[in-house]
């Protein structure tokens, strides 16, 4: 609106220094710097990164995006970053992004698996490994061929790659508390590990495959046992209680144990893969190999409560076999059912028995029906006993019984049918039945009345005895006034007698006796003389003169120095 | 509605000293003027403003990717592992945890407020380019609204060093500042600067034709 006015002249001019300006703003600089540290940055990062690998597992169970790490000899090398479903939703894809560091590990022949958390007594190195859940295991490939897609193992490798050991396969009747990882011990040391086991349903068999590392693994030879150190094993049987462990990790944690038998202390290390039976217990395993047990057929005319499915066969103390079932047959000409038992033993465990009774003609297959039928020949006999008194248990035991009736075995039939005797217990029964028998032949009731008439007497003499009480009673009162005049006498006689003390005590002791006043006078005057005789001999001691002159007129007991010269 | 004949100091040939108040006379043309009295630079406008906070803004935004993708802190502990936190997982996190309310102030914070001012200085940067007279009254408003809250766009890099300095537990927790972080630091420090480089007088374009000098 106004016209620019001129500035009042009293304004400063202001100062000019020459200097020379660029153009551009150094201000350029600024972002060029900022783009090289943020580029930098970058770089640094993704260099870091190493390979992004997907592995397909059937399950994501414990499996988390961010969380889960992927440990490579317990080192982590990596982390799954993502978790999806597989087009097909067959399977679970897991991205993982593996360090730059573990770069080597996305090879071909490299195996990936899942290692779900379980609760280890035997390794807790961190307690991190209880909270850190489930982890991807690797190991290593040694492949020069990149891969980024995997497939991953549902269990563990049975062996790591680089980790020197041997494999073995166990066959087990039922895997009891083991798990992957349980340990497997040697004399109670731990030497390896279970790596895994496989329930094949087609034959109904489980395999457990365990690991022993080097160089404990030359300890496994070809007569190695093992046995399956789950656990407590209590069993109760015809033996009684027995209590068997192996330490106690694995008694919470399982475990299996393995020994060499005395007699194969040199046999050559087992070879890697080889099977072995896994025994239920320490005694199964050490029992001297049995080769294929020998099905034999028994059958008892009594009831046989008690023996069951089982229990133990046992001959001249050695146990040979097991039964296997307990069932009654009816018999062709009686009303009586009949116990079959069907056992399975092995004739071999007898040892050198066994040998003798064996021809070399026999041949291999029919040799322990053979035997059996020499051994029925020379008087063996089944019978059934008492195992143990306590739990009632039975055992049936062969034993060559002397007198016993004449008897064979067909050696042909399946199963062979060995003879068989009444029981101890079998035996036993009718005496105690005749015992009871006998007993109820006692006449209880006339021992009864007779014991009655016996109390009644008794009662009678009761009576005679109180009476003579009563006149005894009365005798002893008549006794009385005797006594108490016989008191008073003695009564009498004391207080004469005290009369007498008093008088005595009035006359002699008494301060006021006679006696006694006569004797304080006399005493009085010896005092007085004893005074008068001091007196004198200190005047002579002052005056001895006195003796031969007599005493001054004027002499003063009291004052003699001054009186005296 | 005032005309392109507003009085400016510039157009009445006066300088004001930014830093001792005093007004001198401008006559004869020079190349830097000093304060006669405190010799500090006089300048009818900041020198090179546009092209200084164009340059700090590019150099924000460049640093703006890292500063977001890049973790800002690592904490270490036994139980849970190692994990490193960006600015945007944190938020997720936050906002996963129901802290609905803690994740809106520290996305309001770290990820709205840096980004809002780069694209407001940009905004008035390229209007006073063009000597817009677009809404000048408001992009002046804006200006100072974005002054005041600069200031507070550090309290993410604050945090994470105070953690960094308290949270000291051996093996059992550890915080460790990440490379993010120094790229958020950049973020906040640029965009004071470019906010600072900015000359608000050149919202007003009519001024600056009688204000011939740089």
């Amino acid at each position: 609106m106004t016209e620019t006015q001129q500035p009042p002249q009293d304004y400063p001019e202001v100062t000019v220094v020459r200097r020379k300006r660029m153009r551009l703003s150094l201000a350029w600089l600024v972002p060029i710097a900022a783009l090289a540290v943020g580029a930098a940055l970058i770089v640094r990062t993704v260099m870091q990164a190493g390979p992004t690998i997907t592995i397909a597992f059937r399950t994501a169970e414990g499996i988390e995006a961010t969380r889960t790490e992927v440990r490579f000899k317990e080192v982590v090398v990596g982390k799954v970053s993502r978790v999806a479903l597989s087009p097909d939703r067959e399977q679970v894809l897991v991205t993982v992004k593996l360090d730059k560091s573990a770069e080597r590990l996305a090879v071909e022949d490299t195996r990936f698996w899942a290692v779900r958390p379980r609760v280890g007594l035997a390794g807790v190195s961190g307690l991190g490994t209880l909270f850190s859940g489930a982890y991807i295991g690797v190991d290593a490939g040694v492949s020069n061929t990149e891969e980024t897609h995997f497939i991953g193992l549902e269990a563990p490798p049975p062996q790591l790659r680089g980790e020197r050991g041997r494999s073995f396969e166990l066959k087990a009747r039922d895997l009891g508390s083991l798990d992957v990882g349980s340990p497997v011990y040697y004399r109670r040391t731990r030497v390896g590990r279970v790596v895994g086991y496989t329930l094949d349903p087609a034959r109904d068999t489980l395999s457990v495959q365990v690991v022993v590392t080097a160089p404990n693994d030359r300890l496994v030879t070809s007569q190695s046992r093992f046995w399956n150190a789950s656990g407590v094993d209590l069993s109760v049987d015809a033996n009684g209680l027995t209590l068997d462990t192996q330490s106690l990790a694995s008694v919470l944690l399982g475990g299996v144990a393995f020994t060499n038998p005395a007699d194969a202390a040199s046999a050559p290390p087992a070879a890697d893969g080889q099977r072995f039976d896994l025994f239920a217990n320490r005694k199964a395993a050490l029992a001297p190999p049995d080769g294929p047990p020998l099905r034999v057929r028994m059958v008892f005319d009594q009831a046989q409560r008690g023996l069951v499915a089982g229990a133990p066969v046992d001959m001249l103390g050695i146990e040979i076999g097991s039964v296997r079932s307990v069932a009654l047959i009816e018999a062709p000409k009686s009303d009586q059912f009949p116990v079959e038992v069907i056992a399975d033993i092995h004739p071999a465990r007898l040892g050198g028995v066994r040998r003798q009774f064996i021809v070399p003609a026999d041949g291999a297959d029919r040799a322990d029906a053979l035997f059996m039928k020499r051994a029925v020949d020379h008087g063996l006999r089944a019978q059934v006993r008492t195992g143990n008194l306590l739990t009632g248990q039975l055992y049936v035991a062969l034993d060559f019984v002397p007198k016993a009736p004449a008897a064979t075995l067909d050696a042909r039939a399946d199963p062979p049918t060995i003879p068989t005797v009444r029981g101890t217990l079998s035996d036993l029964q009718p005496q105690l039945a005749d015992i009871v028998s006998r007993l109820s032949k006692v006449k209880f009731d006339e021992i009864g009345g007779d014991l009655q008439e016996t109390l009644r007497h008794a009662s009678a003499a009761g009576n005679d005895l109180q009476e003579a009480l009563t006149s005894a009673t009365a005798a002893i009162r008549q006794l009385t006034p005797e006594a108490q005049r016989a008191l008073a006498e003695v009564q009498k006689t004391l207080t004469s007698t005290q009369t007498t003390l008093a008088n005595l005590d009035r006359n002699v002791t008494h301060g006021d006796a006679p006696l006694q006043r006569n004797l304080t006078q006399v005493l009085a005057e010896m005092q007085r003389a004893a005074q008068a005789l001091r007196v004198l001999s200190d005047y002579l001691q002052m005056h001895p003169e006195s003796l031969l002159r007599g005493k001054p007129a004027d002499a003063d007991p009291g004052k003699p120095s001054e009186g005296g010269r | 509605m005032s005309a392109a004949a507003v009085p400016t100091a510039a157009s009445s040939g006066l300088l004001g000293c930014e830093c001792c108040g005093l007004v001198s006379e401008f006559t004869k043309a020079a190349d830097s003027p000093r304060c006669p009295r405190c010799g500090f630079a006089l300048h009818a406008r900041k020198p090179q403003s546009l092209q200084r906070t164009a340059a700090y803004l590019l150099a924000a935004a460049v640093l703006y990717l890292p500063a977001n993708t890049l973790p800002i802190m690592a904490t270490a502990s036994t139980l849970t592992g190692r994990e490193s936190h960006t600015i945007l997982g944190g938020i997720i996190e936050l906002w996963h945890t129901g802290s609905w309310d803690l994740a809106l102030i520290v996305f309001v914070a770290s990820i709205a407020v840096p980004i809002l001012k780069i694209a407001a200085l940009t905004l008035l940067a390229f209007t006073a380019r063009r000597k817009s007279r677009w809404r000048q009254a408001e992009r002046a408003k804006l200006y100072r609204v974005l002054e005041t809250v600069g200031h507070w766009s550090m309290l993410d890099v604050f945090v994470v060093v105070l953690l960094v300095g308290m949270v000291r537990f051996g093996a059992f927790a550890n915080v460790e500042p990440g490379p993010g972080l120094l790229a958020f630091g950049g973020v906040v420090v640029l965009t004071m600067l470019a906010s600072a480089s900015f000359d608000p007088r050149l919202i007003w374009p009519e001024a600056e034709r009688q204000a011939r000098h740089r």
